[in-house]
């Protein structure tokens, strides 16, 4: 045993496996020596768990047990590790306690504490209970595999475990223990350079410290689907579809509010016509009931009033008849002066007075010569009554043929006037009966005429117009409030979208001077990392290197003197010449207090990782800026897109509602124009009506007239020749009356003549008498003359003093009264106009009423018309369309109500609505589904569409593709994208550098390993000529793509994707960055597509190349070495390269000072290495403080170099015995 | 590819030829194996010219339908034109009874197979139509449509966007078969047939 290391002194198995009990010591070369299955290589996983401490790192694979499983069956299971170290040996005791624990005693090894005396192994705790017993220290349970590798590798900080160490290792001892391992499981017998990149890859790196490609691709795919949806979304047949879909869509609203409606008014004429139907009949038939009334009322006021107009009219017949009669006489009297008449017959008495009086003078003046007076006056007498007796029969003839004459005339004018009354009286009954019907048919003008006037007073469709106008003028009222809300509205978008867009250009002005700031900020820290990084890469052949090699402790001296500049230049060639001691050229200096200005390589790399960390920092800083101005963002696009959606939304439902209404408006116009034209056809037609039964009126009363005419022509016609035959007949009797009272009168006068004579002849003859008697003649003659003056005129008188009574009589009782029969008449016609007045108004007021009625009434047939004609429409054309059950809900739900239009038209229309409703669907959902296809099915915007989608889905659709428009989620998304391409990128370029942050290590690690190749002392033998080593860049694809990634973030910092898209903000810069960055991350997720690798690890980063040369044989630089020569030579060569690997890792993850301990290296199957080679190898291996522990199969001569040689035995009880085979070490 | 170089084609020129010398098409919304990458090379004008020269030289045409792209032959023999109209024919009887459906299937549109069957079953209107298409033998509706599904997916109308679900996606050039079959002129058969005016006449 030797003292002066640590070493794995001992292995003690207590229960483990199928060892019952074995205690093999270790402190040499060990061999094992056993046939396959014996449990060699369990043995040798439990020497390596001693260094590992890693139960899944020890080859075991899952098919087997679980190292706990296999190892500790039992609660008396112990692995006991004893370590030697300077002074007293120490051992850990490791046992299942649920899982694998460890504990430290301080105190060699003894199996006695753990042993009872019947040879069993007893429980922990009485271990425990043992070791308190005796008074020995016995670590607190360790839990953990990592404390208690901590502790075995002298890192630990706990005085009371820190001196439980084999080795003092540094911060990298965890490669000491992955060597170890990874020397252990290597089995391959070629040496491949994956096999030793692997190897050193996993030394040096943690099961964490990869880059798992399934994340990144995981990454990539996530960006490269949204970047497709957005890319998709941005083109132009995009944009198109949009536009096509927003238009259809409504345009399908728009078609289906307008059908909905249609489908209210039409659930709403049915409910109505249903309900109404009976009130409609019964109002119909009352207006019927009215209308007889009303017909009934008007012909009795008529007949009534009638019966007064004819009482009337008799009345003024009568009236008429006398005053006509009255007006005749006054006429006759008139013609035969008897105004003179009444005159003459006033003077009357007077003349008789005047008579008397001459009378008496004759007398009293005769007295004298009476009796020839008397003779004379008897002779005169005589003759003169002879004469008057003549006269008078004269006369009497004259008189009789004058009243013969006169009878005549009388007799003819009876005639004539008995014919002419005839005549008269045909002419009047045929007046009268033209007159009557002319009357008649006046009436009825009038009635027409009334009527006209009635219907041009008439307001027809007044309800309906009346309507419209109301409805209009609503219309118009809400327009004007929608116009100024959509004109405020609009404002409001317009100033909210100025808000939205100047609060992007300031978070965009701001991220892009965060960037510039950080960008600036990391360029200047990495140029001092570059100075930092060029200080330590010429370190080496710098001054710096050479005080580092030379100069002990040159900090404390130069260090405090010499420029840094200095220090790193290359170009000095320092030598050694002459000892000055401390002393600068010759002179010494007091530098206690100076400040050294020179600094370590670790504060060199401390400064260094310091500004990495200041880089990250910033970046951070930066990142997380970005965020808070993306959320920013988010928050304005929320708030401002929310707003401006809404508001958006409002236009658009204003703008719509303007629509509606304009096209509403238009419409009503319309239907306000064609109803008042309506209106006015129907006055039109009404008055056509009448106008034409007026005309035809016109043309009766014109016929009659004419046939009046024609009658009163006839008649007159008849009457002048009447007239004319009386008048001729009435001229002959007057000719003839008065040619024989002419002659008559002839023979009067010459008769009278000859009785005058005889009366001259006589009065002569008594005058002479007289004369002869003296009595004066002259006033006799003269008194006589006025005498018979005045018998003339009293006989004038008397002629026509019938007459005169005759009309003195007829003045008193019919001329004087003439004036108030006149009035009377002119009452009685006033009140015959009255009554004929009345009679007009009353049938005026009846026709107008009844025309109302039977307008009502005929309305009222129309609507009932109308309602049965639309139930029979809806039943039959309609109930059973597809259309009815679309809108089926709303036609039931309908409230019953009257509406403008009918049902047949409504179901029309709909049914016609409908179809183009189908036609704008079909297109608006033919662009939904190619728009929605152009996405992935899984598509991040969620626009997706199901085949058997329904219209509201295919709606909703629409809905949130207008919502994604106005709330502008694209830019969001865009911006999303944009972060998550800098996120990705980053996340690469990040995992990119922490990974080949390591291949300095590498390249470290390796050089080492060449050197320590140089160093193989294999003259002696002069097997190996040489092994040379050497790195070269990775061929891995995927890593050259990452490394291009990282290269690309570090060329242009974070980015930060304005440019991502082709959209307004994208210079051209940004453009062509961003696209190589699309570009190399596509090319990246084809990369791992194509590699199929999971993880880009440690030892993808770099190519291993060897070069060895055996004897003759040289291998060339080469990945891969199959065979350099025996089989024996490759092992050995495999041998000597994990021997010098560990050597070097050992080396490199233990603590500088840390020289005194040793190591194992197990290499399992060394069977087939030739003693001569083994022998060399083990020399190898002791030179460089590396234990050897191999396996063999059999005894072969070659555990004689091994120092520690156990064979293996499995025993009748399947128990495997371990014991030491006793051989001779030949010393390596 | 050397000529490739020599007419400074896009990289892709080598897939765009593998996919359209085939017969199939390239279509906008289809997004297996690139084509909407290959269709969006296609449509740069740059790129179409160059390829369209370069296609030519082995005479090909490219032909640019409503978002897709197609090969045509130049001077394709008559006895081949004959051919693809036979092909064609089975295609009126599937569009008929895709337009019937209550959806309408088009462009963009995606269905499972079961989904058609399900609603030909329930629709004895559909079903005859289905049953009509002639050339498959498949006993049960549900896979006549998939028969049909994966004829149309092999001629490129359809891609099978998700296999798990059965979910097929219409393609852009499903437009094709719509245009063919708008300019499908149908004459009255009057009973003068000449050589010239038959039942049926492809545009």
């Amino acid at each position: 045993m030797e003292n002066n290391c640590r070493i794995l002194n001992r292995i003690v198995q207590i229960n483990i496996a199928n060892v019952k009990y074995t205690d093999l010591e270790l402190s040499g070369n060990t061999c094992f020596v056993g046939t396959n299955n014996f449990g060699k290589t369990s043995l040798q996983r439990a020497i390596l768990f001693f260094y590992s401490a890693n139960t899944r790192g020890l080859g075991i694979s899952a098919s087997q047990k679980s190292f706990e499983e296999h190892y500790f069956k039992y609660e008396n299971s112990y692995l006991i590790y004893e370590i030697q170290t300077e002074s007293k040996p120490f051992f850990v005791i490791i046992y299942r306690h649920n899982k694998l624990v460890f504990r430290f005693v301080d105190a060699e090894y003894s199996p006695d504490y753990f042993f009872n005396e019947n040879d069993e192994a007893i429980k922990i705790k009485e271990v425990i209970a043992g070791f308190e017993k005796r008074g020995m220290f016995i670590s607190q349970q360790i839990d953990t595999f990592e404390r208690y590798r901590n502790i075995i590798y002298g890192t630990e900080t706990d005085k009371l475990l820190s001196k439980f160490y084999i080795l003092k290792g540094n911060e990298k001892y965890q490669n000491i223990p992955k060597s170890i391992t990874n020397v252990f499981l290597s089995s391959k017998s070629s040496i491949d350079s994956r096999f030793i990149k692997d190897f050193i890859a996993n030394s040096l790196t943690t099961e964490n410290s990869s880059i798992k490609l399934e994340q990144v691709d995981r990454q990539l795919r996530q960006f490269n689907e949204k970047y497709t949806d957005i890319e998709t979304f941005l083109k132009k047949d995009s944009q198109q579809l949009i536009e096509f879909i927003e238009k259809k869509y409504d345009q399908v609203h728009m078609l289906k509010g307008a059908q909905m409606e249609m489908a209210d008014k039409l659930g709403s004429s049915l409910r109505y016509a249903e309900t109404q139907n009976e009130a409609v009949y019964k109002a119909s038939q009352e207006k019927q009931e009215e209308l007889d009334k009303l017909t009934e009322t008007n012909e009795n006021q008529k007949i009534l009033l009638e019966e007064k107009q004819k009482d009337v009219r008799e009345e003024i017949g009568y009236y008429d008849r006398t005053i006509r009669e009255a007006n005749k006489k006054l006429k006759e009297y008139k013609e035969k002066n008897i105004e003179q008449a009444v005159e003459k017959n006033t003077e009357r008495e007077k003349l008789q007075v005047d008579y008397n009086i001459a009378r008496r003078e004759y007398e009293s003046l005769t007295s004298n010569v009476q009796s020839i007076e008397m003779k004379y006056s008897s002779l005169i007498e005589q003759l003169r009554n002879d004469k008057t007796a003549y006269v008078n029969k004269i006369n009497s003839r004259t008189s009789e043929i004058f009243n013969h004459y006169n009878e005549l005339q009388l007799l003819q004018k009876n005639e004539f006037n008995k014919k002419d009354a005839e005549l008269k009286q045909k002419r009047e009954d045929a007046l009268n009966d033209l007159n009557a019907e002319v009357t008649s048919k006046q009436i009825e003008f009038n009635e027409l005429k009334a009527e006209e006037k009635v219907i041009r007073n008439t307001r027809f469709y007044e309800t309906e117009i009346k309507g419209l106008e109301t409805e209009l003028a609503d219309l118009r009222a809400i327009n004007y409030k929608n116009k100024s809300e959509l004109a405020i509205k609009t404002n409001l978008v317009q100033t909210n979208q100025k808000e939205w867009e100047n609060l992007e250009i300031k978070l965009k002005s701001s991220l892009s001077n965060q960037i510039q700031k950080t960008n600036n900020e990391i360029i200047r820290v990495k140029t001092e990392i570059k100075a930092i990084e060029e200080k330590l890469n010429v370190q080496h052949d710098a001054l710096y290197g050479y005080l580092e090699k030379n100069v002990k402790d040159w900090h404390n001296t130069i260090g405090k003197v010499v420029n840094e500049e200095l220090l790193f230049r290359t170009d000095l060639n320092p030598t050694i010449t002459e000892d000055k001691g401390l002393s600068l050229y010759g002179i010494t200096l007091k530098l206690d207090d100076v400040k050294v200005v020179s600094k370590s390589i670790e504060e060199y790399q401390f400064e260094k990782n310091e500004r990495l960390a200041i880089i990250r920092d910033l970046e951070e800083s930066l990142n997380q800026f970005q965020t808070i101005n993306n959320e920013e963002k988010m928050l304005a696009a929320d708030k401002f897109g929310k707003q401006l959606g809404e508001l958006k939304e409002d236009l658009k439902v204003l703008t719509y509602s303007l629509e509606l209404a304009d096209k509403r408006e238009k419409k009503l116009l319309l239907e306000l124009e064609d109803w008042r034209q309506r209106a006015s056809t129907e006055i039109e037609q009404s008055l056509s009506g009448n106008r034409q039964k007026i005309n035809i009126i016109e043309e009766e009363l014109a016929v009659l007239n004419k046939k009046k005419n024609n009658l009163l022509n006839d008649f007159n016609t008849q009457f002048d020749k009447l007239k004319v035959f009386n008048d001729e007949r009435l001229t002959d009797l007057k000719s003839r009356q008065e040619t024989e009272i002419s002659e008559l009168e002839v023979e009067k006068k010459n008769q009278v003549k000859e009785y005058e004579q005889k009366e001259t002849q006589l009065s002569e003859e008594k005058e002479s008498n007289f004369k002869a008697k003296g009595v004066d003649s002259k006033e006799i003659k003269k008194i006589d003359t006025r005498i018979k003056a005045l018998q003339e005129a009293l006989k004038e008188i008397d002629q026509y003093s019938q007459i005169v009574s005759d009309y003195l009589k007829d003045k008193r009782e019919i001329f004087d009264k003439l004036p108030d029969l006149i009035q009377k008449k002119e009452e009685f016609v006033k009140s015959a106009n009255d009554l004929s007045a009345e009679i007009e108004e009353i049938s005026r007021k009846y026709n107008i009423k009844r025309m109302e009625l039977n307008k009502q009434k005929r309305a009222f047939e129309e609507e009932l018309i109308d309602f049965n004609n639309g139930i029979n429409y809806f039943t039959k054309n309609f109930r059973e369309t597809p259309v009815f059950n679309k809108y089926a809900d709303i036609i039931d739900r309908a409230e019953p109500k009257k509406t403008n239009y009918s049902v047949m038209d409504l179901c029309t229309q709909l049914l016609t609505n409908d179809s183009h409703f189908n036609e704008e669907y079909n297109a608006f959902q033919r662009y939904v589904n190619e728009f929605a296809g152009k996405f992935r099915l899984e598509n991040h915007f969620n626009f997706i569409i199901r085949n058997d989608a329904t219209q509201g889905e295919y709606e909703r659709f629409a809905q949130n593709l207008r919502s994604f428009i106005n709330e502008n989620k694209i830019e969001l998304s865009i911006a999303e994208t944009a972060t998550q391409i800098g996120l990705v990128t980053d996340s690469i370029a990040t995992k990119v550098r922490e990974l080949s942050g390591q291949k300095d290590k590498i390249q470290h690690i390796i050089t080492l390993i060449a050197e320590d190749f140089k160093k193989a002392e294999f003259e002696e033998s002069k097997l190996i000529e040489f092994i040379k080593i050497r790195l070269e860049d990775s061929d891995n694809k995927v890593y050259k793509l990452l490394k291009r990634i990282q290269e690309f973030r570090e060329e242009n910092g974070l980015v930060y994707n304005e440019g991502l898209f082709n959209t307004d903000f994208a210079t051209h810069k940004n453009r062509e960055i961003s696209n190589r960055a699309v570009k190399l991350l596509d090319q990246l997720r084809t990369a791992i597509k194509e590699q199929e690798q999971e993880e880009i690890r440690l030892q993808d980063l770099f190519e291993l190349k060897f070069n060895i040369k055996e004897g003759l044989n040289e291998t060339g630089w080469t990945h891969k070495i199959d065979s350099i020569g025996s089989t024996g030579t490759d092992i050995l060569v495999k041998a000597i390269i994990y021997i010098t690997l560990l050597h070097v890792f050992i080396k490199e993850s233990s603590h500088r000072g840390s020289t005194d301990f040793k190591v194992h290296c197990i290499i399992d199957e060394v069977g087939q290495i030739s003693a001569h080679y083994l022998r060399e190898l083990l020399r190898f291996a002791k030179n460089r403080n590396i234990m050897m522990i191999n396996g063999l199969p059999n005894k072969s001569g070659l555990e004689a170099h091994y120092k520690y040689t156990y064979q293996f035995r499995r025993e009748e009880n399947n128990n495997v015995r371990i014991f030491p085979s006793i051989v001779t070490e030949i010393e390596a | 590819m050397e000529e490739a170089t020599n007419f400074n084609l896009p990289k892709q020129t080598h897939d765009i030829f593998a996919v359209m010398a085939r017969g199939a098409f390239i279509s906008s919304n289809g997004s297996r194996d690139g084509m909407n990458r290959l269709y969006d090379v296609i449509n740069n004008p740059e790129n179409f010219d160059r390829l369209q020269a370069y296609f030519n030289v082995i005479r090909y045409n490219i032909e640019r339908g409503n978002n897709f792209f197609y090969f045509s032959k130049l001077s394709e023999p008559n006895s081949e034109l004959e051919k693809k109209l036979e092909r064609f024919e089975r295609y009126i009887d599937i569009i008929d009874l895709f337009a019937s459906m209550d959806n309408k299937i088009g462009v963009g549109s995606r269905f499972r197979p079961s989904e058609i069957a399900e609603e030909c079953n329930a629709n004895v209107r559909l079903k005859q139509k289905l049953q009509k298409i002639p050339l498959y033998r498949s006993e049960t509706l549900h896979n006549k449509v998939r028969e049909i599904c994966d004829l149309m997916s092999r001629d490129s109308y359809l891609e099978l966007e998700d296999e798990k679900s059965e979910s097929y996606k219409v393609l852009d050039s499903y437009n094709y078969l719509l245009d063919v079959i708008n300019s499908v002129a149908i004459y009255e058969d009057n009973g003068m047939n000449t050589d010239d005016t038959q039942g049926i006449i492809y545009n």
